[in-house]
């Protein structure tokens, strides 16, 4: 078991070297400087200007130097300023980490928590044409874009309950009632695809432990029904559940984009678009190393659960 | 599920997907209208006998626009994901193959390009690129091919064990002859279902790009576009967005149904997994 | 609403202005685009400026609602009689909002400061005309100038004065300015929100009567119209007409609206065909149906303009007055052919990548192509879209420009040969001598007569063809009073408000 994970160590940090190094040269070979774009079209400099502005923020160095000094000062967790408000690009990542963070962790936990019940819901019926209509309409659940949702259901709220604050976001600390009153559409609307794809999880591994061995020995041995389909079919689900997880925190993350620019909510997707529109490279730079280190990291920790859970896999 | 319901499942994603590309390739048949053909006094109408999905903000159809949308979706895409297949595919193959060094260096390439989220890359690609429906393709593309690659090494590792393939090799058929005409024809159904349910992402993954103003481009119709448009119309004439909006959750369902029916069909082993 | 601000002013920590004036209020404003920097001497974007001058900062001059110049701190001015000294009168007890006084030298190092090369300042061309500052004593300041300037007086009031302490100082303002303004700075939480409150020590008694304004950074523009018809925010400033239209008849919402300074135009490349070739630019004036993109792309709220807006009514010349106005693609079509181009004239337009211009564009394609030209509509990213228009890599653009109060500002760099902002390469000995000769004269009448022929002769030949000056909006609650409009966007009149 300690072999696997070393293994699966050696190459998280490989990955993530050759991550960093995709993006330097990606955000090197965006179009247009960082200078020319913060004086807007239409503003009047001379060029001896425009090369002062480019030496105070460090642009006029060689590139390879520029990676050096900033791969260096990464390694030591100083991720350098932003380019114009001279903020610390650690704590900018810092302030919108939480709400991304707040947002996907509800999405998850909405669409976890509901896939059980639904799950077994649909485990019920089983067969012809009630089998076709669940699985059609969790494909459309998995299907449906976050983003139109989103904005259909703030449309739907504003007409049915106006008044209610739904749109930007304040911090749980400050306001909790405030804080998920505005995060729950966001929320939701991430969650409809993850639900989706859950309870048919769930449903599967229950209408397989239902025809079990092991199941119909218990049941044999006279444990009441309920508690052993969902001891062991939950159990056997917890597996593809890990799994799949993994693979929806990159589809959270990507949602997570979308959904925070229909709904205000200052996190890592408007943090990287901004960066990206004002060619903000210490910030593009390390937002996007950041979240994707968090991504593989997630997928290392699935790996991890994978083989504590599955004894099979630690052979 | 039973073999009767199973089958009608698959001939109902078929049609489905069968229609939505007719639609997309006879746009030009079909379309009421000229996609670009303006009228100030006709915008942003409510549907009519007139404009079945009414207007667009500059007066044009939305209905034709949407089936000339289809097109542009769809070839975007197609383009994508068969690229993605291609080059994914092969890097798979020739990793499973040769073994040692090229796998290693190729499989390692592909765990860094498939550690990134997809809409995280993706937009850093077309940063590159700049917006246009073919940036959306290529970065598209790009963020598909580690999972083709992935997908396939798999199985292929085992195939290349097989007596089958060292039968071919003893009478002396040439490496690309043995991975092209022996192995690659085993993976037909993996490569179906795979290339259908990506499909189904794609449309998605595009019409996000689109909505943030990163995939195609006007006045060219797409169903992203059309969506993004439309919604800053919503509290005037919200159809625009919401008929393209339903067309995109019709074709990715289309696609993605199609791709999950073919499995069950073609894959015993996979039945019942979502 | 009331109970969520009052939520929010708490958790931001300001009880303090919030008890003194309990029946005051923080203003929630919508804004699509947050601020990129706070500093009034380095930022360009719109964004920022809306939120720094005016209510952060204010300079010597300002500019009211009609657009003319009127006193800021300076109470009073002198001009010499060769136009190269100005001597202008502070107001008094005016104070920073770190409580120290605002003084001659604080105005002496303001001007220091954006002239410095350390600092680095874009905004430093519009005090190319000052050689030197000096306080005379502590409420007078002296500005010596190489030339006379007459749109000096209207520059100062973009130029925000700053405490002399910060002269040298490259980052302190980005993230914390100290201004004199009705309001001051108190929390920026990047792509949320920036919260101001009021300057309880403001010179102008009485002002500001709100006790601050939030400015909520939100980008959907569908987002921002049901936050406002909900209650969630009060004040959406500076709205197209398409956004006004869909707010128009809400509950609780009313519209105010101006005639807007900023214009929508077409940029043509002067320094490669087919756009060398005046004919041809004028058969792109002849092609173009201003009336239809108003009514298409605006929503029927704004008018065809000129090379200046409406909204400048000592300067502007009517269209009437220009022959190309009146939309005739024959015409057009008979232009290209004495210009002896091959058509159609195939050429490819750079679009700005926002919707009101990629509505515009698509109207203007299909024009041109009515009458001779094929034209290719590229749609680029802002940055790759910028990037181009300073390199001159283009044969067309459209896009829209903020206009400026004085036809000086604009004209000078824009259409003089060498101009700053002459991205279209036009050289034109006749208009240069004009330009050159009404930046020195004194005389209105005489400037307004130098500025009829330049306008006469742009409207049709020139590099750009303006196309539309729009009506602007602003959307707001029905119980904010005392704010309107302003035709160059700027949110002064945020101190008059009440709520």
């Amino acid at each position: 078991m300690n072999r696997v994970l070393i293994a699966r160590l050696i190459d998280l940090v490989i990955v993530l070297f050759g991550v960093s190094v995709i993006v330097f040269l990606m955000i090197r070979m965006i179009p247009g400087d960082a200078v020319a774009i913060m004086l807007g079209a239409n503003t009047e400099i001379t060029p001896e200007r425009m090369a002062e502005l480019n030496r105070r923020v460090g642009l006029d160095r060689p590139i390879v130097e520029q990676y050096l000094l900033w791969a260096g000062n990464a390694l030591r967790g100083d991720f350098g300023t932003s380019l114009w408000t001279g903020r610390p690009v650690s704590s900018e990542i810092l302030l919108h980490l939480w709400p991304t963070l707040e947002l996907t962790f509800l999405a998850l936990l909405i669409g976890a928590v509901l896939a059980v019940p639904v799950g077994c819901l649909m485990a019920q019926t089983r067969g012809g044409a009630a089998d076709v209509a669940m699985r059609v309409t969790a494909i459309a659940g998995l299907t449906i874009p976050s983003f139109w949702l989103g904005i259909v259901l703030i449309l739907l709220l504003s007409s049915w309950a106006p008044g209610f604050a739904s749109l930007g976001y304040v911090p749980f600390s400050e306001d909790p009632i405030g804080n998920l009153q505005r995060m729950m559409l966001p929320a939701f609307a991430l969650a409809l695809p993850i639900l989706a794809n859950l309870s048919r999880l769930v449903r599967s591994a229950m209408l397989d432990a239902l025809g079990q061995d092991y199941v119909r020995t218990a049941r044999a041995k006279g444990l009441a029904e309920r508690k052993v389909v969902y001891k062991h079919a939950l159990r056997n689900a917890l597996i593809p559940f890990l799994t799949s997880v993994g693979i929806m925190t990159g589809y959270l993350l990507g949602g997570a984009i979308v959904v925070e620019q229909v709904f205000a909510i200052p996190g890592l997707g408007r943090l990287i678009l901004g960066a990206i529109a004002e060619r903000n490279y210490p910030l593009i730079q390390a937002t996007i190393l950041v979240v994707t280190a968090g991504f593989v990291f997630v997928n290392f920790l699935v790996d991890f659960l994978y083989i504590v859970v599955d004894p099979r896999v630690r052979a | 599920m039973s073999r009767l319901a199973k089958n009608k499942l698959l001939a109902f994603a078929v049609i489905l997907v069968a229609i939505q590309i007719i639609l997309a390739v006879g746009a030009p048949l079909f379309a009421p209208y000229d996609p670009m053909a303006q009228s100030v006094a006709r915008r942003l109408r409510a549907p009519s006998e007139l404009n079945w999905f009414g207007t667009d903000q500059l007066g044009r159809d939305v209905l034709t626009r949407i089936l000339y949308g289809y097109r542009t979706s769809l070839i975007a895409c197609l383009l994508a994901v068969g690229v993605a297949l291609l080059a994914g595919g092969t890097l798979g193959l020739v990793a499973a193959y040769y073994r040692g060094w090229p796998d290693r260096i190729i499989m390692r390439f592909m765990d860094v390009l498939f550690a990134f989220p997809v809409m995280l890359l993706a937009i850093g690609i077309i940063a590159v690129l700049g917006p246009h429906t073919y940036s959306a393709a290529a970065a598209i593309a790009v963020v598909y091919t580690p999972i083709f690659a992935r997908l396939l090494r798999g199985p292929a590792l085992v195939l290349c064990e097989s007596e089958y393939v060292a039968g071919a090799r003893a009478i002396g058929a040439s490496d690309a002859r043995i991975i092209f005409l022996h192995i690659l024809p085993n993976l037909a159904s993996v490569i179906l279902v795979q290339t259908s349910l990506l499909l189904s992402a794609a449309i998605l993954v595009e019409a996000s790009l689109s909505f943030l103003g990163l995939g195609t481009q006007p006045p060219t119709p797409s169903l992203g576009l059309m969506l993004s448009e439309g919604r800053n119309f919503l509290l005037l004439s919200p159809w625009s967005a919401i008929f393209a909006g339903f067309a995109i959750l019709f074709l990715s369902f289309g696609f993605n149904l199609l791709g999950d029916a073919l499995r069950d069909t073609l894959d015993p082993r996979l039945r019942g997994q979502p | 609403m009331v109970r969520s601000a009052l939520r929010t002013a708490l958790g931001a920590g300001f009880m303090a202005a919030m008890m003194a004036s309990a029946s005051a209020q923080v203003l929630e404003i919508g804004v699509d685009n947050g601020p990129t920097g706070l500093d009034p001497h380095l930022i360009t974007a719109f964004p920022s400026f809306m939120v720094v001058n005016g209510n952060i900062y204010e300079g010597l001059t300002a500019i009211d609602k009609d657009l003319k110049t009127v006193p800021g701190l300076a109470e009073s001015w002198t001009v010499s009689p060769d136009g190269k000294t100005y001597t202008f009168k502070l107001r008094q007890g005016v104070k920073f909002h770190d409580g120290s006084a605002m003084e001659a030298e604080d105005v002496v190092a303001t001007v220091k400061r954006l002239l410095s090369k350390d600092i680095a300042s874009p905004l430093a061309s519009r005090l190319s005309a000052v050689d030197s500052a000096n306080a005379v004593d502590a409420t007078t300041v002296e500005l010596k100038l190489k030339e006379p300037s007459a749109a000096l007086l209207s520059s100062l009031a973009t130029i925000a004065i700053v405490p002399s302490a910060m002269e040298t100082n490259k980052d302190a303002l980005q993230k914390a300015p100290v201004g004199t303004g009705p309001y001051k700075f108190q929390e920026w939480q990047p792509n949320g929100f920036i919260l101001l409150t009021k300057n309880e020590a403001y010179w102008d008694k009485g002002m500001p009567k709100l006790a601050g304004l939030k400015f909520n950074i939100v980008p959907e523009s569908a987002t921002r119209q049901v936050g406002l018809s909900n209650g969630q925010y009060a004040l959406l400033p500076n709205i197209d007409a398409a956004t006004a239209l869909q707010l128009k008849g809400k509950p609780n919402v009313k519209l105010s609206e101006t005639m807007d300074l900023a214009y929508t135009l077409i940029g043509m490349n002067t320094s490669k065909p087919p756009f060398d070739n005046p004919k041809v630019r004028e058969a792109v004036n002849y092609a173009i149906n201003r009336q239809e993109i108003v009514d298409a792309a605006l929503f029927g709220a704004g008018v065809p303009g000129g090379p200046l807006s409406p909204a400048l009514k000592s300067w502007a010349l009517n269209v009437n007055q220009f022959a190309c106005y009146k939309p005739d693609p024959a015409k057009a079509q008979a232009l290209l052919k004495e210009a002896g181009v091959a058509t159609p004239v195939a050429v490819s337009m750079k679009v700005l990548p926002r919707q009101d211009i990629k509505d515009i564009a698509q109207v203007v394609q299909e024009q041109l192509n009515k009458a001779g030209f094929k034209v290719e509509l590229v749609n680029q990213e802002q940055g790759q879209f910028i990037q181009d228009w300073r390199n001159s890599n283009f044969d067309m653009f459209a896009s829209i420009n903020a206009g400026q109060p004085d036809p000086d500002d604009y004209f000078y760099r824009t259409f003089r040969t060498g101009g700053s902002t002459n991205v279209f390469k036009y050289s034109d000995a006749e208009i240069d001598g004009l330009l050159d000769q009404a930046r020195t004269l004194a005389d209105q009448a005489a400037r307004k007569t130098a500025y009829d022929k330049v306008q006469q002769k742009l409207a049709c030949s020139g590099p750009i063809a303006h196309l539309t000056y729009g009506t602007l909006f602003s959307a707001m609650n029905s119980k904010l009073q005392g704010f309107d409009t302003m035709p160059n966007r700027s949110l002064l009149m945020l101190r008059n408000a009440s709520y």
